[in-house]
């Protein structure tokens, strides 16, 4: 993999004493093994569920959070802080999810002067509202969908606009996320419902009712721009990432770069991002979303003031260490290379494993992994926070782990993955493992033919719905398998089932000789 | 030792005796090598062709993993199979329903003795912030609820019986 080796030779002029790592699972793992790298020391916390998860396992120093609900350990700020301050930390990273968009969590960061590793509160504030953000993307002439800026004031308002842009229309939250609070109109008459139930879904999930509306784009193809701005004034773009592969608008499969954006698009976008990151003077890591028509026509989405999940693509294409550099960023460092010094190179694919049973309509599937082998090899990158023996709690988001595979050309890295995926085994719980090779085989998918409802249309499609048809060759070879676990587990052979067990053979033999 | 193994609805005899070089399936004999490389993992190679097998033993059912494939497996002697499958597949007699997955309850939907449809929702069980109703496999009486809410249960735990 390329690396600027100058990231590495440049000093810190305020290293932090220690960052608090206030996350969980593989991205707490991610963040500790950037501290690991960089010499900096770290705590992690944890939940009573995750006692044994592997972020707390791989660290010098872990500290109880709470209980398992998230509510009362990870969401917690105020234990964050008053751990930050006992254990000497003078940063905290949010990682992503939890506080990490939480712009009071942010600014009482700031006031603890406990340097949250993101942008500063007022920035997230300006961005985090989409109603706000799409005003800030006005301002910095940026392209969006046609409609409002601010929250509808009423059933009236929502319907003179629509009349106005013509539908189909979104109806959003403003202060929305995971399509929660999302509602697609094709006919006028349909609106008000949708304007109400919208309103209620937000007002339960977010706590506000604030809903806009937009001309919906139809197949819209998702693309984001990575963006890092320093203190100093200095803000670049790392190329894009391609998410179109959702299912019920949760990104399933992220790829960098995207098979569709021309040189010339790119560096438009891009450059658009930029000027929005400026203008609400952003700092750190964070991440312009845009649809893309087909008629290679982009509109302003929203913005992620965070590290994104999908973040190891766009590491793998430019050769750069997200965290490491948020981290650097953070400690008052101009970033140590320019808009120019940005190369792109080769091509990245991640897949996000979940714990979801795909014969169960998705449906989470915690517990224990009785097995696992993981994938390496050439080009293969895993960012997991599971092992072999750890029970998956039933408390918080099922992702398991991120598979990435990175080469020359797309082609090469969906038959890197194909290979990589191949390898992989996750027993005891049931993973959408096998979701992700019937995307890759997917004709449409390797010509580069997805939106984001391509996805829900492949899982629609009956025709694909039967499992697939094994050859003989492969039954047969799983009867003799089965015969041969059967045989061993009936006769109870623990010589053969338990390569270690010699010695216990050998102590009851000698045992029984007595 | 005979064995009765059902894959995709087809039985097939097995015999097979660990440490032995062959194995017979149904009338065929074939070179076969099993070598543990850890407990439910094995290396097997069959007439020169290596596999890696590895074995699921989720909750509800037994599975191999023939490389990246799962492959769900019964194992009897095909008599009993029969009587197994017709025992599952009749709609007489009590019907239990099953935690599908482990989870929390947070809401029962019928009574104790109360009259549900078939696919009625009965138990919603909650994990990693989805819901999932389980609902009634049958028409009939709720003759037992098992759980309340909040318990936790685990895959395979049964939550209610229909009469």
């Amino acid at each position: 993999m390329p690396y600027n080796s100058d990231l590495l030779t440049n000093t810190h002029p305020r290293p932090f004493r220690k960052i608090l790592i206030a996350n969980r699972g593989e991205i707490a793992l991610r963040i500790a093994r950037a501290c690991r790298e960089m010499g900096i020391p770290f705590a992690t916390v944890y939940s009573d569920a995750d006692r044994a998860a592997l972020h707390v396992l791989e660290s010098d120093e872990a500290h109880r959070l709470g209980p398992a609900p998230a509510t009362e350990s990870y969401l917690r700020g105020d234990l964050l802080l008053d751990i930050a301050r006992n254990v000497g930390a003078d940063a905290i990273h949010p990682g992503y999810g939890f506080l990490s968009e939480n712009a009071d969590f942010a600014e009482t960061c700031e006031q603890a002067e406990i340097k949250f590793i993101g942008p500063p509160s007022a920035a997230m504030r300006a961005l985090g509202s989409k109603t706000r953000a799409r005003q800030a993307a006005d301002k910095a002439g940026m392209p969006r969908t046609p409609g409002s800026t601010t929250g509808l004031a009423s059933l009236q308002q929502a319907v003179d606009l629509a009349s106005e842009i013509g539908y189909p229309v979104m109806l959003k939250a403003a202060a929305g996320g995971g399509g929660k609070g999302m509602r697609a109109v094709t006919r006028p008459e349909d609106l008000r419902s949708a304007f109400e139930t919208a309103q209620s879904e937000a007002e339960r999930a977010f706590g506000s009712n604030e809903v806009y509306i937009e001309k919906l784009i139809e197949r819209p193809r998702h693309i984001e721009i990575q963006v890092l701005a320093d203190e100093h004034g200095h803000c670049i773009y790392l190329g894009e990432r391609e998410c179109s592969v959702q299912r019920r608008h949760q990104k399933v499969i992220e790829e960098a770069p995207s098979a569709v954006i021309k040189a010339d698009l790119r560096r438009q976008i891009g450059e658009a991002a930029v000027r929005l990151a400026k203008s609400a003077g952003y700092t750190n890591a964070g991440t312009v979303e845009f649809l893309l028509d087909d008629e290679d026509r982009f509109y302003f989405l929203e913005v992620n003031t965070r590290l994104q999940v999908e973040h190891p693509v766009t590491e793998l294409v430019t050769g750069l260490d997200l965290v490491q550099l948020q981290i650097r960023i953070a400690q008052g460092e101009p970033l140590p290379i320019a808009q120019d010094d940005v190369r792109l190179r080769g091509h990245a694919i991640e897949c996000r494993i979940y714990a979801e049973d795909p014969d169960n309509g998705f449906f989470p599937s915690p517990g224990k992994i009785t097995r696992l082998l993981q994938p390496g090899g050439p080009g293969v990158r895993e960012d997991s926070g599971i092992y072999e023996g750890w029970t998956v709690p039933m408390d918080y988001d099922p992702m398991l782990s991120k598979l990435i595979a990175y080469a020359p050309t797309r082609g090469d890295a969906i038959a890197r993955m194909l290979r990589a995926l191949d390898e992989y085994v996750i027993c005891g719980i049931r993973t959408n493992l096998g979701l992700f090779r019937r995307i890759l085989n997917d004709p449409d998918f390797q010509a580069a033919r997805i939106d984001t409802g391509y996805l829900d249309r492949l899982l629609a499609d009956a025709h694909h719905e039967s499992p697939p048809e094994r050859c003989d060759d492969q039954r047969t070879l799983a009867t003799i398998a089965a015969a041969v676990l059967e045989s061993h587990r009936t006769t109870a052979a623990p010589a053969a089932a338990q390569p270690t067990s010699a010695w216990k053979r050998a102590a009851r033999e000698e045992g029984l000789r007595r | 030792m005979k064995l009765y193994i059902e894959i995709a609805g087809k039985v097939r005899a097995v015999d097979y005796t660990p440490g032995e070089s062959t194995i017979m399936l149904d009338d065929e004999v074939m070179k076969v090598h099993a070598q543990w490389l850890r407990p439910g993992v094995l290396s097997l190679i069959v007439d020169g062709r290596a596999w890696r097998v590895v074995l699921d033993e989720n909750a509800n059912e037994p599975a191999v993993y023939i490389g990246s494939e799962r492959i769900v497996y019964g194992v009897d002697d095909p008599r009993s199979l029969k009587a197994r499958r017709a025992r599952a597949a009749g709609t007489d007699g009590p019907r239990t329903i099953k935690a599908s997955m482990p989870g929390r309850v947070v809401r029962i939907l019928a009574e104790k003795d109360q009259q549900v449809e078939a696919h009625q929702g009965v138990v919603v069980i909650e994990a990693m912030k989805m819901q999932n109703e389980l609902k009634a496999p049958k028409s009939g009486r709720v003759t037992e609820l098992r759980v309340a809410p909040g318990d936790t249960v685990a895959a395979g735990d049964v939550l209610a019986v229909i009469e």
